[in-house]
């Protein structure tokens, strides 16, 4: 006996779900693919839009025509590729093993609370990539250093400043100057400190929503697509606010 | 000689750019090491269009972005993750992000020197050249990885189904 309770916590879970993947940074239409097929599981037929803040959901019960409407604000949640391969992987399940709600529910919030990889190694790993980084450009070894330095500092103070609910533009604000003067020592040493200068602040350039957002332009998306292409290019804004202050603090020009 | 050491230098670093860049996004453990073959991978081939065949940086980004999108539909199937788990980490590196930064800069640098015709004009041209170079190469690089998700949609949507084959046995 389906109750009308139930209808109503499955249309509720379904634009959970989707406002999550949505949130977690996963180009639209695979949201919306991934939406469908749940629903389909759930035997509802979905219709979405997706605008930058928040979904709106048409489903209908595929047996008793009923319909119900659904609008869901999209959570602003850390990028992550490991739920939008479980997810999606949830929603293939779903369809091919005939999962029932119970077990549908179950397996999402093991998925979304699955803790994230330990900070202590993403802040050695970002480290060593914008040393790397450091290197593509032409940098000698004493930069590479530097600059790794500067970025585990950078990038301790966004963890600091995230946990504790900062606005994002200043956590990009305050981090891109913090690593952009740690890695100013670099002009006291007789080395490539114009390219340590320029490399130190590159890894928190917003790449995710860059791409994210062209993919979705490209799939006809538009809307969404801009609206992530013009987040990341605040974003951008503020690296360049951060390290413009060492700039004329130390070199007295920008470029 | 030296070339070759260049390149697997280069393909080394941009291997390790990917992985830390990509670790921000909490990818799937299993997907590391495809995200660093295919980071490799596209950053030397961009280098070596670049530095060897004189190519310029926008149509180097279209074809690097191209070999990473392929290399994601073929690996992206042993590991079951979507070829934007595997791709968008190995094209971080490849984002032009000095040339994002420098945008901005000769932006504020042209409104400091707007009483200074030549040094307003040059800051104009660099403002411009700077942005132009950072839209194509971002979207290039974007179209490359998905072009081949778009010819060979079946496969790529369907990468994370590891239920497939019970699916077909039901029938």
């Amino acid at each position: 006996m389906i109750t009308n309770e139930l209808l109503l916590e499955q249309v509720k879970f379904v634009a959970e779900y989707a406002a999550h993947l949505m949130g977690c940074g996963i180009h639209t239409s695979r949201v919306i693919r991934n939406t469908k097929r749940i629903g389909d599981t759930l035997n509802f037929d979905v219709n979405i839009s997706v605008f930058q803040k928040s979904i709106i959901l048409t489903m209908q019960k595929k047996e008793t025509q009923h319909i119900f409407s659904e609008v869901v604000e999209i959570p602003a949640l850390p990028i992550n590729f490991e739920h939008n391969s479980e997810l999606s992987a949830l929603s293939w399940e779903a369809v091919d093993r005939h999962l029932t709600f119970e077990e549908i529910k179950e397996k999402y919030y093991k998925i979304i609370f699955a803790s994230r990889m330990n900070s202590w190694t993403v802040v050695l790993l970002v480290g060593l990539a914008n040393a790397s980084f450091c290197r593509l450009f032409g940098g000698d070894w004493l930069s590479m250093l530097i600059v790794c330095i500067a970025t585990f500092a950078g990038f301790f103070v966004k963890m600091q400043m995230q946990k504790r609910n900062v606005n994002h533009y200043i956590i990009f604000i305050v981090s891109a100057f913090v690593a952009s003067l740690l890695s100013s020592t670099a002009l006291l040493f007789n080395t490539t400190s114009e390219i340590a200068l320029a490399t130190s602040v590159l890894y928190l350039i917003p790449g995710v929503p860059l791409i994210n957002g062209v993919i979705d332009i490209i799939e006809g998306h538009t809307l969404t697509g801009i609206s992530r292409l013009t987040n990341a290019f605040l974003l951008i804004i503020c690296i360049a606010i951060g390290l413009s202050f060492t700039l004329f603090l130390f070199t007295n020009r920008l470029l | 000689m030296n070339t070759l050491l260049n390149v697997i230098s280069d393909g080394f670093f941009g291997a390790i750019a990917a992985i830390g860049f990509g670790a921000i996004s909490n990818p799937p453990l299993r997907a590391f090491k495809f995200i660093a073959l295919l980071g490799a991978v596209g950053h030397a081939c961009r280098f070596c269009l670049m530095t060897y065949l004189y190519i310029d940086i926008a149509s180097a980004s279209l074809i690097s972005g191209l070999v990473i999108g392929f290399g994601s539909l073929i690996l992206g199937k042993p590991i079951y993750c979507p070829t934007t788990v595997i791709f968008i980490p190995a094209l971080l590196p490849m984002i032009p992000g000095k040339f994002a930064y420098n945008t901005i800069f000769s932006q504020i640098m042209f409104l400091q020197h707007m009483n200074q015709p030549d040094l307003k004009a040059k800051y104009m041209e660099m403002c411009f050249s700077n942005g132009i170079v950072t839209f194509t190469v971002i979207f290039l690089l974007a179209i490359g990885a998905t072009l081949p998700m778009f010819i060979f949609h079946t496969r790529s949507h369907s990468l994370t189904r590891r239920s497939y084959k019970e699916s077909l046995l039901q029938k």
